[in-house]
């Protein structure tokens, strides 16, 4: 709301001006109608204001009209989206002027308001009737010869979940992707909202994406285009959720995806991203559809695609192993040998047949060879091997493979397929429990938007990947009858990455927020921190994923000496999933800050987490913390419910 | 002190906002190993993953994306979309046809109007002949194109 009255001031001081030149440049510029048209545009528009069209919910989807404190404001940034000059917030105005536009004689078909403006044109022609034949151009010619080339069938929402390695990503995208008549998948048009920029300084493309300096296009690109990107290149497996769209949905969808061509909205992170654009497009195609209207704040996308299955419009979801999915999996079946053999192979070991002995069957050689060409793409796409040396090495692979048959199963289709994300826990997490710190009981209520912690069920996430946004904790301190902020969390991100033979990840933290630092003084005092660290992390099996961390912290607050400390140290611990219900994670941390007053941070702890289904959990923690020389044991139960 | 923590706090939400709801597209050349590329990336640029964000280029209404220049054979010039089709997969369609299967393979039968029926014999000749379609370790889109046509 903040951030739409400031719009809004800024677009009626632009206005007045704007307004200024309009009727100065109208007097020349706008053309006059044909004096045989004019009857029958007022006839029209007649009929435009008789059934009060500027009213109907799907003109306002068209144009993309908000409400705010003072009437609408359309969500839509560029001028070019609107024929009347005040047409952002008056949509009858605009109704009447994309009608008179209509009339307009122009030299190139392609800068007609029938084609420019495609689905405001079909719907207004339904609705009244209109006469293609008496307008200068009847059909959009353009449009209609590429609904036949690419004859739209279905559409299927893609969400690609996070990269490897950067939890951040966890957030996620999503796009569509528009399949056509031939039925392959490869061939279908992805559809996509995002910010257009050429910025390659990180920082200020951070801050200036959050307020909304940049525009946002769509782009519509072959979908074997966005394949190579997520799958191949940034290593993101993809859930595909089909769509049940019909061929007329589809068209009007299509119709405005053409008018959007080229049109600029201010892109927010936050909210006005990908995923909320899109669903523009889907209100665009099943008139009655509410989803734009009912984000506030903020819109994570796998959010978004729980809101498009609330509208009962996903069929199925089905999934699409990206390249190092693929290549964990090809390995999981081989010996460690065979596996030394595919890295051999991508590295260019370049023997007719490198496997010695008569013991290795065809299949387990297929797979050797499929593991070694996929790992050669790997290894590619880093960067790490040059043009010619991968081309040659690729060549020799795939030769020797070509003379060994079919595999038992293609291999993206024998991918074990993890629980879908929208079947894992939503992503606001509400908590109380009790618990006693020293000897003092305290009871304690959290509460975080967004997104996974470490310490939640994995299932539809991935495991060792944590992302937290703003969790914040208030005690209430039985004794005394004090409550107080325990923890505020601004960004909490871990990545628990295991190595292995083929990949080798650094897993890294980066933690930030308020916390507080107790001595002598129970309460503690509230510092803010900043704790980051990297190191390496294994895959145990049976011990689960085990971690090693180099970490540094800063702390700032009054009760420091100079107000800050600093600190280096480490961590170490291991997590498992004993059963698909019970997840245990010990831990040991060890900070020592100066330069000041020097002090150690020690930590041994003991966190379980129960889970009680997708949405409800129970965690246990029982730490013993020696922090400015005093020892005190704090254990806590919380209830968690994630909505 | 306030600057220090805002910093911070501003340092914290771009480790968050890195690669969301961005895309990349580059795209070069004819033959193998022509995908969007990516070097390796140092810890702290994983954190910020900034060098590949944005759409460059107006490619709005993107067919191909961007082999445009790539040679095409004679007999189906016609057929712009398998040329582009298999100038953009090169790598992908290149494993499928080494393994006799896959979506890669399907597609280019899809994009040359094989009968379903003989789908599997196409498959398998294609494989078989795998040393004849990828003749050298820099053969071009448009050769590969060739050389499955003759086999045809």
């Amino acid at each position: 709301m903040r951030r739409d009255s400031g719009r809004g001031c800024w677009v009626k001081h632009s206005r007045t001006s704007s307004l200024c030149i309009g009727i100065f440049l109208s007097a020349f510029l706008i053309p006059t109608v044909h004096a045989q048209d004019a009857p029958y545009l007022a006839r029209i528009l007649e009929s435009v204001r008789q059934q009060r069209l500027h009213e109907d919910p799907y003109w306002h989807v068209l144009v993309h009209y908000r409400k705010t404190c003072s009437g609408v404001e359309s969500v839509i940034d560029d001028p070019k989206f609107f024929l009347a000059t005040d047409g952002k917030t008056n949509p009858e105005a605009e109704l009447e002027a994309t009608v008179r536009a209509f009339f307009d004689p122009v030299d190139d078909e392609n800068d007609s308001a029938v084609c420019r403006f495609a689905a405001r044109y079909e719907w207004i022609k339904e609705r009244t009737g209109l006469d293609p034949g008496r307008l200068p151009v009847p059909q959009c010619r353009s449009f209609l010869e590429f609904m036949d080339r690419i004859r739209p069938e279905s559409v299927t929402l893609v969400f690609p979940m996070a990269h490897l390695n950067s939890p951040a990503s966890m957030y996620g995208h999503t796009l569509l992707a528009v399949g056509t008549a031939n039925g392959s998948k490869l061939l279908a048009y992805s559809v996509s909202y995002s910010a257009f920029t050429r910025e390659t300084f990180g920082p200020s493309f951070a801050v200036k994406s959050m307020v909304g300096l940049y525009p946002g296009y769509f782009s519509v690109l072959p979908y074997y285009a966005k394949l190579q990107e997520y799958s191949d290149v940034d290593h993101r497996d993809i859930w595909e959720y089909r769509l049940n769209l019909t061929e007329p949905e589809i068209r009007r969808m299509m119709l405005h995806i053409r008018e959007l061509d080229m049109i600029a909205s201010d892109y927010y992170f936050f909210d006005e991203n990908c995923s909320y654009l899109l669903f523009f497009l889907l209100e665009a195609a099943r008139p009655g559809v509410r989803l734009s209207d009912r984000v506030h704040g903020w819109l994570i996308p796998l959010d978004s695609i729980r809101m498009i299955e609330d509208q009962g419009m996903v069929t199925g979801a089905f999934y699409r192993p990206s390249r190092t999915t693929k290549i964990k999996w090809l390995a999981s079946g081989l010996s460690d040998a065979l596996q030394e053999k595919a890295l051999g192979l991508a590295a260019g070991d370049a023997r007719e047949d490198p496997f010695e002995s008569g013991e290795t069957t065809d299949q387990e050689k297929i797979r050797t060879y499929d593991l070694g060409s996929e790992y050669l793409q790997y290894l590619y796409t880093r960067g790490e091997v040059p043009a010619e040396t991968y081309q040659a090495r690729l060549m020799k692979i795939l030769q020797a493979r070509s003379r060994l048959g079919v595999s038992e199963g293609d291999i993206a289709g024998q991918v074990p397929v993890p629980a879908e994300p929208t079947a894992g826990h939503h992503s606001n997490r509400f908590a109380v429990g009790a618990g006693f710190h020293g000897d003092e009981v305290f009871e304690e209520i959290r509460i975080r938007p967004a997104y996974h912690h470490l310490m939640d069920n994995d299932d539809g996430y991935i495991r060792g990947a944590q992302l937290i946004f703003a969790d914040a904790a208030l005690r209430y301190y039985s004794s005394d009858r004090k409550l107080v902020v325990e923890e505020l969390d601004l960004i909490d991100i871990t990545s628990l990455t295991p190595r292995d033979r083929f990949f080798h990840p650094v897993s890294w933290k980066i933690r930030t927020g308020f916390t507080r630092i107790r001595g002598e003084d129970l309460r503690g005092h509230p510092v803010y921190q900043v704790n980051p660290g990297g190191g390496i992390a294994l895959d145990t099996g049976s011990a689960g994923l085990a971690y090693v961390m180099f970490e540094t912290g800063l702390l700032i607050g009054g009760v420091l000496e100079n107000d800050y400390a600093v600190g280096a140290g480490g961590s170490a611990g291991f997590m498992q999933s004993i059963t698909g219900m019970w997840k245990v994670h010990c831990s040991v941390r060890d900070l020592y800050y100066g330069p000041w007053d020097g002090f150690n941070d020690l930590e041994a702890a003991l966190r379980q987490s129960f889970f009680l289904g997708p949405d409800r959990s129970i965690s246990v923690d029982v730490a013993r913390r020696l922090m400015r020389g005093y020892y005190r044991t704090e254990a806590k139960v919380l209830w968690n419910l994630f909505f | 002190m306030r600057k220090v923590v805002a910093a911070f706090i501003v340092v914290g939400f771009i480790a968050a906002s890195a690669t969301v709801c961005l895309a990349s597209q580059s795209n070069t050349g004819c033959g193998l190993g022509s995908i969007i590329f990516k070097g390796q990336e140092a810890l702290l640029f994983q954190v910020l993953a900034v060098t590949t964000n944005g759409t460059s280029g107006n490619q709005t209404f993107g067919i191909s994306s961007g082999t445009l220049n790539c040679s095409q054979p004679s007999k189906i010039v016609g057929n712009e979309r398998l040329n582009n089709y298999v100038a953009d997969n090169m790598d992908n369609l290149a494993n499928d046809i080494a393994r006799g299967q896959g979506e890669y393979l399907n597609t280019l039968a899809v994009l040359m109007e094989v009968p379903e029926a003989s789908r599997g014999d196409f498959y398998s000749r294609l494989q078989n002949n795998f040393t004849q379609i990828y003749t050298s370790p820099d053969v071009k889109s448009g050769d590969v194109l060739r050389n499955i046509e003759s086999l045809m």
